[in-house]
């Protein structure tokens, strides 16, 4: 039990921060389903991965992508909310009519991925960690 | 934006998780329309989805009141509800009294006055149990 304090002390926990990436590059990164977007070259800052969407508020920074396994319309609106440039739903989870229809209309774009929230968000992070934005140290939680 | 105080009232019904955020949608478009800096307009939706959150799991029903005036952004938002019997310790992160349908709409999980606080310049909180709740929250524009 203490190792693993120590471990996770030794790991600085730190917000994302921007990184020069587009939604294609997250959709190639983890092999994603477009459900819906009309232009994947629009730009990603940042992931940000977590089904609690209380979570999402704190820690999100604009242009982040929500990677989560929660698919109802509260994800949408909170994606909304807190600018986000996109949802990933992760485990294959089937996206609700009502959750579609909500992206459509708020113009979040969505993906699907069949992979664990865990193996998506870590190869996103393997994937944004070395594209920091221009003048930016490039960080991800 | 004209020196005019701008006012609009959104109704907010408890348990109504189908519709739940769409007063602070409306009021992050309204904001948007006034042509207001993207990092405030984010801060006040925030902290309006947190607080529209609240109400749709505790309070019977509500209102929130978005006034805008060149100096701030205030959202006056008054419920009938049970109440906050003690608003310090409704205050500390990861205190709440969510049921599980409340997590699994993800929330619930006592993050949300401590994130209204996090979001904004002024924040005043006050309750009466079995009465409701009314929060103040303010953002200065400049």
């Amino acid at each position: 039990m203490s190792d693993t304090v120590q471990e996770r002390a030794a790991v600085p926990v730190r917000r994302s921060d921007p990184v020069s990436a587009t939604l294609a590059d997250v959709r190639a990164a983890i092999g994603a389903d477009v459900i819906w977007c009309p232009d994947l070259t629009a730009p990603v800052t940042g992931v940000v991965a977590a089904d609690l969407m209380s979570d999402v508020l704190v820690d999100a920074r604009p242009g982040n992508v929500l990677v989560t396994g929660l698919a109802n319309v509260q994800t949408i609106r909170t994606a909304v909310i807190a600018d986000l440039a996109a949802v990933v739903f992760a485990r294959g989870k089937a996206v609700p009519p009502a959750v579609l229809e909500l992206a459509r209309e708020a113009k979040v774009p969505v993906f699907m991925s069949q992979r664990s929230l865990f193996e998506a968000a870590g190869r996103l992070y393997a994937t944004l960690a070395g594209r920091p934005a221009e003048g930016g140290e490039g960080r991800h939680t | 934006m004209t020196d005019a105080e701008f006012v609009r009232a959104y109704e907010v019904v408890g348990s109504d998780f189908t519709n739940a955020g769409r007063a602070s949608t409306s009021i992050k478009e309204t904001l948007k329309n006034m042509g207001l800096a993207s990092p405030l307009i984010r801060r006040v939706a925030i902290a309006a989805y947190e607080a529209e959150m609240n109400m749709v799991m505790y309070a019977r029903r509500g209102t929130m009141t978005l006034h805008v005036t060149p100096a701030d952004v205030t959202i006056d938002v008054r419920d009938e509800g049970p109440g906050i019997p003690d608003i310090p310790r409704a205050m500390q992160e990861g205190f709440s009294t969510a049921t599980p349908e409340m997590r699994e709409m993800g929330f619930g999980a006592g993050m949300g006055l401590p994130n209204i606080k996090r979001n904004t310049d002024g924040l005043v909180i006050t309750s009466e149990v079995n009465r409701g709740t009314h929060l103040v929250l303010q953002v200065h524009v400049s």
